[in-house]
This record gives structure tokens, sequence and C-alpha cells, in this order.
């Protein structure tokens, strides 16, 4: 359809009743500016927002770690646990960049290969807690009521439990393997990712466009699929970024603890290893090198995180009142 | 523009602006929400600005009230009494906000301390700038709910905003309003939180109070209901542009501005036929960040000719004060 | 006013084109907070208070009534979010189809959903900031039909969007913030239509529009009843709005009916006083009334504690002793004109 009112009906108003988009772009051509305000008077297409350099810095750090710990078999590194690399405690130079510890292994080696632990730790952990806090905190937030309450209580329970008692738990008794230490953070991830859902989803489960999906007849699993976690992914999505930072540190504290996996090292136990006194004076950049790999790799990961989460705030106040 | 004389009457003015410009420094870019506004308003006289969302009214008002945020460049001057207010220095001198000029809000909660008694929110004004004692700013409250028609008015002293209805608690916020005796009370949108039976008596009021004080008012709405047989002169605001301004009569019967006359004419009639066909208006008002230095209401309009497109009309006495910004006036070819 | 009573709904047997009845709809609400509920008090919010309501095909029903007046709760209640305390919500009453929503769940009330739609006020918030044009409204067909109907939704997609006036080769891939507020209203519409409904219930879907684009989605609801043969039932707190697009009025007062009847009828020769307080208050009064007749006092009650007899009685100009102590009940005080009232404006039958 388009127009249904009769000609002529008023003088001033031979325009199209509905001024939809070829209307517009079949306008008699006018000035440049002008123009564009016509365009934006059917479509606000301009976001206006920008990632900005910093957060391609900050992808950029975070690929180059990925990449770099995933290939760590195949780079032309030094074997990481090759005693007399290079002298002990060797200052970094051109043949050992990070220089050496006081076996006289490869710093930079061992940081590349510590960056495998770290990060398994981390993302396991966090899509443990995504997964699993999630799930729960959306069917809390969608169903509310009896579902509501029990997700709740349970997430309180976790949240009012000691995360280090709870590490201790688990890792003295079922030993310090990289699941064991991954599965055990997760399990601490699993409160405030669910906390985050569950408000997320209340804010969005209250919105029309939901209410709209019933009115449809589509039935609840269609409604949170569809509607609901495109909206809430959002908000996690940020929070996931960050919850790895937080996972990455929490390992390296579990890691001077003693607590951390026992083959192999993260990034945390080389800190640990760095940071024996007599080490540290000789050869500070024994824990420099993986303190500054950890510090660069969270921050990325705080500053990538808050900056998505703004960027896919979408405007939703294309017009205001 | 020039400084066009307004249609108010032969009285000096109590409030003058010329060139009022307001722009939001936003991280998006630059938003000019205000455009050259100028009008006069004398003593005791009502005006009404009308306008739809992104119509800059709001934005006037607050510049006036000088409650704009720090990311907005504010342009012009604004005379109040012989005056230039945005030269106001000192504290002292910036009681004259407050005092001489106050402001109603559309939702009353924005004025009113959801944990404080009403009473003590009146007498608080009272005393701090008019420097009375506890006790007299507790009668005076009183006598001031009761002059706004709040029933039981002593017993309304000791409650909370939250135990009042939307209506009286647009009452109270009248009442603090008027507290300090002001020559200028500026209402944004007053009634439209409100509803219907609630607001014919809120305007009636204003109205009442306004006289009675000899009081000046400038009355802003998104309806032209609202203003009509209530504003001595009305100017209607699209874009952030003044359209057209003029006497209450002259503008309801001998409309000049396109949008004007559009905006009376699709507006369903309460007397008018079931299923009467309405007169749409094409398009949408436009977002502040479209504006240009073109006509912003061209895009729409039915009497547009190329030159709108280029620039905007300005705006333009007739000599007897109605003053429109257009390059295709309503009535210009017929008479 | 407090009317209860069914003598406006219209005989089964004279009209066998009531596509929607509703039938002593009761909706309440447990209120206040925690405190009130730990303290063991059980208080109650009457949002709707035995209404009953028909709609003839092709007609429109206007709800008309201020903030709190329930007529809000009601279109919830019609479209069971959230399910009325009591009373019947009957489609197709006395047809094979005839099904009553209020006594139907789970599947068999989805599969009945189709038939009728809603679309709400806020335009913005009734569509999907993450999801597409066109996902939007083929969301209906996505739900009720199977994959390999693809190429027939995207052509009745298209041709519901084209219907609506937005154009589906530039506007399908977009998202909903890239519209303005009337656009969003327009596709809001769209999916509302894009499965033939019966019924579509409009919750004040101008309200929340510049005045300059209320008369185009106005305008818009009135093709659409044609090209789609639509019922509405149009709730408003806009006396102008309603005028312009009902066949039939209901005037709501704090939960219960005041006055049903002919468009015409109603406010042209008004009975209630409280439709005559609605009518003298609007900026410009309907000629039917006297503008003093908008002094009626500032103050509604609270729904918790609703007046006995007739509710609008605390605020009435005429009220009696007997207004305290008797509900009117709604009766017929001309053709197709109800009123529930003891003692409403009666005007010379014309």
């Amino acid at each position: 359809m388009t127009e249904q009112l009769p000609p002529d009906r008023h003088p001033r108003q031979q325009r199209d009743a509905h001024l939809h988009v070829q209307d517009i772009e079949s306008q008699t051509s006018v000035q440049g500016g002008y123009e564009a305000m016509l365009g934006g008077l059917s479509f606000d297409d301009s976001r206006g927002r920008r990632l900005g350099v910093t957060f391609w810095c900050a992808i950029g750090w975070m690929g180059l770690v990925l990449v770099a710990a995933v290939a760590a078999p195949w780079l032309p590194l030094a074997d990481p646990d090759q005693t007399g690399f290079g002298g002990r405690l060797d200052p970094p130079s051109g043949d050992a960049w990070f220089g050496t510890d006081g076996n006289g292994r490869d710093v930079f080696s061992r940081t590349v290969w510590g960056a495998r632990i770290s990060l398994v730790v981390g993302f396991v952990a966090i899509v443990m807690g995504m997964a699993f806090g999630g799930t729960l905190g959306i069917l809390a937030g969608y169903f509310r009521g009896t579902v509501d309450r029990l997700a709740s209580f349970l997430m309180f329970a976790l949240l009012a439990f000691p995360g280090l008692v709870l590490a201790l738990l688990f890792i003295a008794s079922l030993g310090p393997s990289l699941t064991v230490v991954s599965l055990t953070l997760g399990i601490l991830a699993i409160a405030p990712v669910g906390r985050l859902a569950r408000a997320a989803t209340l804010l969005y489960a209250e919105r029309e466009f939901v209410q709209a999906a019933r009115v449809l007849g589509a039935g609840h699993g269609r409604i949170i699929v569809r509607e609901l976690l495109p909206n809430v992914l959002v908000p996690m999505s940020g929070l996931a970024l960050l919850g790895m930072a937080i996972t990455v540190v929490a390992e390296g504290g579990l890691a001077f603890l003693g607590l951390s996996v026992a083959d192999g090292f993260s990034w945390g136990k080389l800190i640990v290893m760095g940071a024996a006194p007599r080490t540290l004076r000789d050869g500070p950049w024994v824990a420099m090198f993986p303190i500054g790999a950890m510090f660069l790799t969270v921050l990325a990961l705080n500053y990538a995180g808050d900056r998505l989460r703004w960027y896919l705030d979408v405007r939703e106040l294309a017009f205001e009142r | 523009m020039s400084a066009t004389p307004s249609p108010s009457g032969p009285v000096g003015p109590l409030l003058s602006v010329r060139d009022l410009g307001v722009t939001f420094r936003t991280p998006d870019g630059d938003v000019r929400a205000v455009d050259g506004v100028s009008f006069d308003l004398a003593e005791g006289r009502t005006l009404g600005i009308v306008g739809e969302s992104g119509s800059g009214k709001s934005v006037t008002a607050k510049a006036l009230m000088n409650l704009l945020p720090s990311y907005a460049d504010v342009e012009g001057t604004i005379t109040f009494d012989g005056r230039d207010v945005r030269a106001l220095a000192t504290a002292r001198e910036r009681h004259f906000w407050g005092v001489e000029l106050t402001m109603v809000f559309q939702d009353p909660m924005t004025s009113l301390n959801p944990v404080k008694r009403i009473g003590e929110q009146i007498a608080e004004c009272l005393r701090v700038h008019l420097g009375r004692s506890r006790r007299d700013a507790s009668a005076a409250a009183l006598d001031l709910l009761e002059r706004v028609g709040i029933p039981e008015p002593r017993k309304r002293l000791r409650q909370y905003p939250h135990e009042l209805s939307g209506g009286l608690r647009q009452r109270v916020v009248i009442a603090m309003a008027l507290a300090c005796g002001p020559r200028l009370l500026i209402a944004d949108e007053p009634t439209t939180a409100l509803d219907v039976t609630v607001q014919k008596h809120i305007l009636d009021l204003l109205d009442d109070l306004r006289r009675e004080r000899g009081m000046s008012m400038v009355l802003i709405t998104h309806d032209l209901g609202v203003v009509k047989g209530r504003a001595d002169d009305v100017m209607v605001m699209y874009g952030g542009r003044t359209m057209e301004h003029a006497a209450s009569g002259p503008l309801f019967t001998a409309m000049r501005h396109p949008y004007t006359s559009a905006l009376l004419e699709t507006i369903p009639r309460i007397d008018a036929a079931a299923h009467a066909r309405l007169v749409p208006i094409a398009g949408r008002p436009p977002n502040p960040s479209e504006l240009g230095p073109w006509c912003p209401f061209a895009p729409r309009c039915g009497s547009r000719v190329e030159a709108c497109t280029v620039e905007a009309p300005p705006l333009v006495d007739d000599g007897t004060g109605h003053r429109s910004a257009c390059f295709a006036p309503l009535g210009a070819g017929e008479a | 006013m407090a009317g209860s009573g069914d003598a406006h709904l219209r005989d089964p047997g004279a009209f066998d084109d009531v596509v929607l009845r509703v039938e002593n709809l009761v909706q309440e609400f447990p209120a206040g907070g925690t405190v009130g509920r730990l303290a063991g008090r059980r208080a109650v919010v009457h949002a709707v208070s035995d209404v009953s309501l028909d709609v003839r095909r092709g007609e429109t029903l206007g709800v008309v009534g201020e903030s709190g007046c329930g007529k809000s709760t009601t279109a919830r209640a019609i479209v069971q979010m959230p399910r009325p305390t009591s009373g019947r919500v009957l489609l197709g009453p006395g047809t094979d189809d005839e099904v009553d929503l209020a006594a139907t769940g789970g599947s068999a009330l989805r599969e009945v959903r189709p038939r009728l739609q809603m679309i709400f006020q806020d335009p913005i918030s009734s569509l999907n900031p993450r999801r597409s044009v066109r996902d939007i409204v083929g969301e209906g067909l996505a739900v009720w039909s199977s994959a390999s109907d693809g190429p027939h939704q995207e052509a009745r997609v298209d041709e519901v969007l084209r219907a609506v006036g937005i154009d589906p080769a530039v506007a399908a891939t977009r998202r909903a913030h890239q519209f303005s507020g009337g656009q969003c209203q327009r596709i809001s519409i769209a999916r509302a239509v894009v499965l033939d409904p019966e019924v579509l219930i409009c919750d004040e879907p101008v309200s929340a529009l510049d005045v300059s684009v209320q008369a185009q989605i106005l305008n818009l609801l009135e093709d659409m009843k044609d090209r789609y043969g639509l019922t509405l039932v149009f709730i408003s707190h806009d006396l102008s709005v309603v005028r312009n697009v009902s066949d039939r009025v209901a005037v709501m007062y704090l939960g219960k009916l005041c006055e049903v009847g002919d468009a015409d009828a109603i406010y042209e020769r008004p009975a209630h006083p409280y439709t005559r307080a609605l009518l003298a208050s609007a900026p410009e009064p309907a000629p039917s009334v006297d503008p003093s007749e908008a002094a009626v006092g500032d103050e509604v009650p609270s729904p918790i504690d609703p007046p006995s007899g007739c509710r609008f009685r605390t605020r009435c100009p005429r009220a009696v002793e007997r207004c305290a102590v008797e509900e009117p009940v709604l009766r017929a005080v001309g053709d197709d004109h109800h009123v529930a009232c003891h003692f409403p404006s009666l005007w010379p039958s014309s």
C-alpha cells in the first residue's frame, strides 16, 4: 500500500502519508548536507562510535600472546626445560632475549611456554563460569519464582564460601593438576557471572519485545535463545574478558601458595620461582619478564572487555520523547 | 537576526532573549540544540512555547534557568529586568534563580526530595532564599499549600512526597516555586505526566496564580491545545529554531507557517466524526544531530521551495508583531 | 460508577459475529512490599474488578480511562500476561472455534495465540535491539511454520512490511535502533499482523510518539483494519484519539466500567458523570458537556482499598448516600448505550 488519502484532500498535503525510503530517494536532487538529512529522515546509520587504536593494540597483544602460546612447540625456541642453555642468571642478550634463570634456562622460551598454562586455566575457568553461571542466571531471571530462589540461593552460597578455602580444599584433596586448577577457578567464576546474567535477563525479560514473542506463541526455549540470549551475551562478553584477567591473576596467587599446576609451569609459577630473594637480587629479569607478560595481558583483557561492552551497547534512544 | 520586538504590550520586557544558541559537545560530535532564538516577554504575560521532541523548547528553558550541563555551549544574551543574567557571577547574585525566576518540571519528583517532609522542603526554600525564621517559614508553607488548593494542608506538611498523588505533588512543586514570590515562572510540560482530569486543574491554578501575583509565565508544552486560550503569545519551535511567534489569537486563526498549520490539522479532534481520515505530516521530527543551515521542517513540508533546502528562512516580522520563518508563508499568495 | 453487570454485552443469538468476549474479568495482585507481607497483612490491589466486554468482527472498541483505571491491565489479562484472577476470555464465542483463553494453558494456549495479537506503547522497547527487522517481523511465521516455507515466508514478510510503509529492500536487514519511534511502531504492527490475527489489541500505540507522527500511525491502523480484516481493541488515555478510531467505547475508572456503548452516543450524549468530567477536561472540551463539569477532585482513591458502592463517588458531584451503599449496575439508557450510575444524565432519545 501507500497512499489511501484521497487526492487533494488537503491542498498543502501533497506528499505521501508515509514518507519512506523510496520517496526520499526519488526526491529531486538537493544540497549535499540537506540530502544527508533526508537520509537521516529514514535511518540513523551514524553509529558515531569507534573502538579506537588502544583497543586494537590490546587485541593485537592478546593475539600475539595467543599465537605464541599455541605455536610454541613449532617456534624456533630453546627447550624451556633445557638447563645450561646459557650461563647461570645471564642478563638479557641477543642470544637469550629475556636472559636466563638460575639453572641457565632461557627465560624468553619459558615465558612463551608459561602462557600456555596461564591461558588455558583462564579460558577453561571462564567458559565454565559462562556456561553454568550464565545458564543459571538466565533461567533465574526468566522464570523468576521458585527457580530464581533456588538459583539465587546457590549463587549466594558460592559467593559466601571463601574462594581461597575452596581452592585449597579441592586442590589439596584432588591434586594440583591442570584440570583441577581450571575447574576450581571455574567454580569460583559461576556466581559472579550468574549474578550478572540474572540481572541482565531481569532487565530484558520485562521488555515488550519478550512479551510480543509470547503473544506470537513462541515457547520458553525459543524466547530464551532468540530474544534474551543475544542481549544478555553483550554484558557477559565484556565480563568474560575481565573474568579471564582475574583468573590469570588468581592462578598466579595460587602459585604463590604452591597450589598451581604441578607438572609444567604457568606465568604465576615462573614469577614465584623468580621471586626467590637471591634470584631477585642477582637476576631480576627472571621474574620481571613473566610479570610484564602477565601485566600486559591482564591490562589488555580488562581494557578490551570494558571497551567492547561500551561498543556493543547499542544506542536505543534513536528518538527521545 | 535583528532584535525584533515581540508581540508583547507597550511595557518594557521583563525577559529579553537575543540570538540564544545552545550547542552540546558530545563524544559523537557537536549537537546544535537551539539556534538563534529571540523573544521578549512583558511583565504579567504568558508565553507558550510549543514543540515536539528535539525542538529545543526544553533546552531553551534550561538555558534561561542556567541548568544546562557543563558540556553545553551557550551563546546570545538573556536579559531579565535589565540585567544580563549570564554575567551574574557572585553567589548572592545567583540567588536570582529560585527567587525571581523559578521553574516547574514535568516530573514533580525532580524537584522533591523523597526523604524529606513536604513542609520542611517548602520552608527550606523560604529560609535559604529569604532568610525567614523557622516558625515564619512553616506558617508561610501552610499558607502556600492552602493557596495551591491542597486539601488538609496541615496534614500534608507532615507527609512525604510518595504519600501524595501525582496531581498533589505537582501542586506542592508549584507551591515551592511560588514560595519566594518569583516574577517569572517557567513551567516545562507541567501537566504531561498527569491525568487529563488533573491537568486542567493544574493549568487553571497556574493561570490564577499568575494573574493574582502579576507574574510572567513561560509555559512549555508539546500540546497546542494546552496553550490555546491560556497563553498571550505562542512561539512554535521545531528543530531548534523558532518557526512562528505571534499573539495567541492570530497564531491559531491566521497562522503563517506551514508547520503550525500542519500540526493543528494533524491532531484528532474530539468533536470530529469517528474514523475521520487524519491529515498526517510525512516523516518524523529531526534528530538535533541532523540539523544544518537549511529549514529543519523542509523535508516534511508541503510548501517547500528550492531555497528552503539551502538556507533557513529568517524570522520576519510582518509589522504587527507576528513573526514567522518561512520562504513560502501561508496566505501570502491568496489575499 | 463501579459498574458491574453485563447488560451491555451483545446477545450471541442476535449477533453471531462477536469475535472476542470478556466475561467478569477480575485481576488482583498482592500489594505492598516485604514489610506488609512480613507483618502478615495481605493487601490486594483490585486492578480490574468484574469487567465484561465484547467486540464484533471488524469493529474497533476503544477503552478509555486515566492511569490506574485498569485499561492496560485488562488488555494484558486478555492475552493472559499475566493470567486473570478469574473470568472468561472467549475467542470466537458461540462458534466451533470457541476457546476460553483463561481456561487454556500450555501448548494449547500457545496454539491459539496467533488469533489474538498485541502492539505496545513503547515502540523502541517493543523491538529486540539485536535482531534484524526481517527476523522480528518473520518471528511469528518462524514459530509456526516448517523450515521449507522459507521463500514463502520471506515474501509474506516483504508484503507486510510494504503494507506498513517500510521498504523491505532497504530496511529488512537493519536493526531497531536505526529507526525512529514512528517507524518502530510500524514494524511492531507488521509483526502483529503477519499471522493474520482476528483481534489486535493496541495498548496506547501512539502515546509515546511525537504529535506530528501520531496521525500517520492512526491512519495506518485504519488501513490495516481494512486490508487484513482486523478487529481492534484500542486502549488509550487520549479522548480525541479514541474518538477517531472507535466504533464503540468503554470508559473505565478504578478497575470498573462506567459507561459502554456506541462511540457517537458516548461522545455526544455522555451520561456518566465521570465520562462527562473526562470530556470536559480535554484541552478542547467536547461540545456535549459544560467545561465546568471538569471540576472533580484530584484525589483518585487507592485500588488497594477502593470506595464502597460506586467507586467514583468520592469525586462525583452527584454522589449521595445511596452511592456508598449500592453499587450501580450497567443498564441501558439508549440504543447500545449503557451506564453504571444511579443518577446518569439522560438525553431525550433521538
